[in-house]
């Protein structure tokens, strides 16, 4: 009996187009989505080359009036961070008018521009990291002129030139101590991980996504055996057949069902779009096979409570598994970090966040504490549904068919 | 007015999922907020940052607190395990946050790193950083100011001269102002919500629309209503009513609810920028209602093509990547997408310093190509169904 019901629940869940649809084809298309989305993201973030403008007079004066001494020195130094084939290239310079460099600004094409006036001035047009990096920039190239003027006047100098009349040798003096003064080369140690690639949290995201649509499978494996919802149904419902066995193989079959569409997923992000599950390819499986079974208990516990028709509980699983995947950062990936830090009790009964934030403690920590904690919230949730479930299917009765 | 009150009683079954799609664009917008003060005029980004250090700073180390302070907010994490033993700095609190660019850099000054730094000593300055922009700009200013001090301190000062001396150098900045007269927090608060908002208004109009008039063209319905005298012209012009009427009052809901809480902004005439462009879009989005629904036979399809629709331009036009943050390809494909000349005047809006004839010319432009879009759906769902009442017949 349980192979034979095992080969038709097979036959008749991989004939459903629609469920196909949902389990195998759909989070294949948003991973593509994603991945044409996404792929920019971590590159652009990173610091880019800036474009910036340089204005040597100011609206209403003339060249060379009221210069500003260290304005040479700051448009020798802007100059030398602009230079093209430099690989520590800060900006993008051009010299400009003062009003073809408001044009600029307002088409959005510089972040901002320096007037080389009496006094230095940025100008921008928003707040920003990449403008607050060009004020900055200039700041501390007038900054140097002050930390050389500091070292003029510093006890060292004072020291070597003291006693001294001539200016010659005072200036030869002076170089000696400058000479002496060593090259500072900041000791800061960088121990940031290799794993920081926030983009794939999408991408596990989608995997809790295809984990929890199976339970549009189990769905549709338990509503076959409901007398109230087809006509098998009542057919199996008056047949002396064994309906834990029955539910139990048709369950089996679904299971098989959804790791079919799981392993397509998988294959489909491991070699199509090179997404990075970290090292423990072991874990990465038990935690996508746990997670398809508890979107199978979910399946099988909407399709026993509620009461309605099937296109309905097709409707409730989908709404509640994009819900969930939508807290747990399908569509912004530091939602589920928001929702972890300021309502943390919702996630922990997120199947969906379960399942990411498992993936996430694999690629991101050493220790497998977190996965673990997420495996067992995973089982007991399943848990739950299974239970639920068995109160509502054996308080079921018909008073007719 | 039948048809309108059976209209509205469909539509009740179906306002769970539309009731979702505001969920989730309030979720989002609620989360994504951050109450800001009145940002008129430049102020310097100031990126998050975790330091850990000694307990009772003294001389140089208290002296780079107070630069990084000066440049970056030093925040405070809440542990997960209270603080209770181990070491904070791999509390999972502090790991989640530096993943999820909560903070840009984590810095740890060492035990006796002033008086060791004073020494001739250069003890290093540990950091774990988001390798991100933000995190550049706070290493460069850990770079200068280390370089600064060291440069003192070989040149004989004392601490105490060499600290009043840094604080003259270091805190010197040179004036920066902005020229654009709006705020601009508060105006990339509204672009925002209104780019997210392409996805709410595209998925809960086509929802509805769809599923509505999937369920009056059904084939039962559809016989019975052949049979009755009801004019099948006076039928769709009164479905068109009923669902220009849903549509109005979606995108009247999500209009309200960026009025409570983007209120600095959407009183504004670039508030009335973002209603008007919504509200072509959300015309937009009926006629891809009414397309869908003509085209995709059965209610099980349905769901499925609005999902990959909805989402699909969502994603690819930029609703929820920053425009800027999509490859060139994308973008170039995105041109054939509603969204897209929806979303490109949101930020037209975003960055319009004043509402004039000139400045509004653009959007008028990219609003008549989502019309075009419009009308485009339009026609094709009319050859739709002149082709399907033929066949009919």
């Amino acid at each position: 009996m349980f192979a034979h019901n095992f080969r038709y629940t097979l036959k008749y869940l991989l004939k459903n187009r629609m469920l196909i649809f949902w389990t195998y084809a759909f989070p294949v298309i948003l991973g593509l989505l994603f991945y044409l989305a996404f792929s920019n993201i971590e590159k652009d973030e990173k610091l880019q080359v800036i474009p910036i403008a340089l204005v040597k007079e100011e609206a209403g004066q003339a060249a060379g009036q009221g210069e500003n001494p260290a304005g040479e020195i700051l448009e020798e130094t802007v100059k030398s961070l602009s230079k093209e084939n430099d690989p520590d290239r800060l900006f993008d310079m051009e010299y400009v008018t003062e009003s073809k460099a408001k044009k600029l600004l307002d088409q959005d094409k510089i972040r901002g521009y320096l007037l080389l006036g009496k006094e230095p001035q940025v100008v921008v047009r928003e707040n920003g990291t990449e403008q607050t990096i060009f004020q900055q920039v200039i700041s501390q190239i007038l900054q140097q002129a002050r930390l050389s003027q500091a070292v003029t006047d510093s006890p060292a100098m004072q020291k070597a030139l003291s006693g001294i009349s001539s200016p010659e040798e005072a200036r030869e003096r002076a170089e000696k101590v400058l000479e002496g003064l060593k090259q500072e080369n900041p000791n800061i140690q960088d121990r940031s991980g290799d794993h920081l690639g926030y983009t794939v949290i999408e991408y596990y995201t989608l995997i809790a996504m295809a984990c929890l649509y199976s339970a549009t499978i189990g769905m549709y494996a338990v509503n076959s055996m409901l007398a109230n919802m087809s006509r098998k149904g009542m057919r199996i419902s008056v047949s002396p057949a064994g309906k834990g066995r029955l539910i139990f193989s048709g369950v089996c079959a679904s299971y098989v069902v959804q790791l079919l569409g799981l392993g397509i997923l998988f294959a489909f992000l491991v070699f199509g779009l090179k997404v990075d599950f970290g090292r423990q390819i072991l874990p990465v499986l038990f935690l996508a096979l746990t997670g398809s079974f508890c979107g199978l208990c979910v399946g099988i516990a909407v399709g026993a409570l509620v009461k309605a028709s099937e296109n309905t509980k097709i409707g409730v699983i989908i709404s509640v598994t994009m819900l969930g995947c939508f807290l747990s950062g399908m569509m912004g990936i530091t939602m589920k970090y928001l929702v972890d830090k300021n309502i943390p009790l919702l996630n922990r009964i997120n199947p969906a966040a379960m399942i990411t934030d498992g993936f996430y403690a694999l690629y991101y920590y050493d220790t497998l504490n977190r996965y673990w904690l997420n495996i067992g919230s995973l089982l007991l949730f399943s848990l739950l549904m299974i239970l639920l479930s068995v109160w509502s299917l054996k308080r079921q009765t018909y008073k007719s068919l | 007015m039948l048809i309108l009150k059976t209209y509205f009683q469909v539509l009740k079954k179906y306002s769970g999922v539309v009731i979702l799609f505001t969920a989730i664009l309030l979720g989002f917008a609620c989360f994504n907020f951050k109450t800001k003060d009145n940002a008129v005029g430049f102020s310097a980004s100031r990126p998050d940052i975790y330091v850990f250090g000694e307990e009772e700073e003294t001389g140089l180390s208290a002296l780079l607190r107070d630069y990084l302070e000066e440049y970056a907010n030093i925040r405070k994490p809440v542990l997960k395990d209270g603080g209770s033993g181990g070491d904070p700095q791999e509390d999972e609190a502090v790991e989640d946050a530096l993943f999820y660019r909560d903070v840009a850099m984590i810095i740890r000054i060492p035990e006796g790193f002033g008086s060791d730094f004073l020494d001739g000593k250069r003890p290093a300055l540990a950091v774990r950083s988001t390798k991100d922009a933000e995190a550049s700009y706070v290493e460069m200013q850990l770079e200068r100011f280390l370089e600064t001090a060291g440069t003192l301190q070989q040149a004989g000062y004392s601490e105490k001269e060499l600290i009043k001396r840094a604080r003259e150098i270091l805190w010197e900045t040179v004036p920066a102002t902005a020229a654009g007269s709006m705020d601009s927090e508060a105006l990339s608060g509204a672009t925002f919500y209104y780019n997210f908002a392409n996805y709410s208004l595209l998925a809960g109009c086509v929802y509805a629309i769809a599923m509505i008039l999937s369920s009056f063209r059904g084939k039962q319905i559809h016989r019975r209503t052949v049979v009755s005298g009801m004019n099948y012209r006076i039928l769709n012009r009164r479905l068109l009513l009923a669902n220009s009427l849903f549509t109005l009052l979606l995108w009247g809901l999500y209009v309200l609810i960026s009025m409570v809480l983007i209120k600095d902004v959407m009183f504004t005439k670039h508030g009335l920028c973002y209603m008007a462009n919504s509200f072509v879009f959300a015309c937009c989005a009926l006629s891809v209602g009414f397309l869908i629904g003509n085209l995709v036979p059965g209610k099980e399809a349905l769901s499925g093509v609005i999902n990959v629709v909805a989402l699909g331009s969502s994603f690819l036009c930029g609703a929820f990547v920053p425009v800027q943050w999509l490859p060139e390809g994308v973008l170039k494909a995105a041109h054939l997408l509603p969204s897209y000349w929806f979303i490109q005047n949101n930020e037209l809006i975003r960055k319009m310093e004043t509402v004039d004839a000139a400045s509004i010319k653009p959007l008028l432009i990219n609003g008549a190509v989502i019309l075009l879009f419009a009308a485009l759906f339009v026609a094709l769902t009319n050859l739709l169904e002149r082709n399907s009442r033929r066949r009919r017949a």
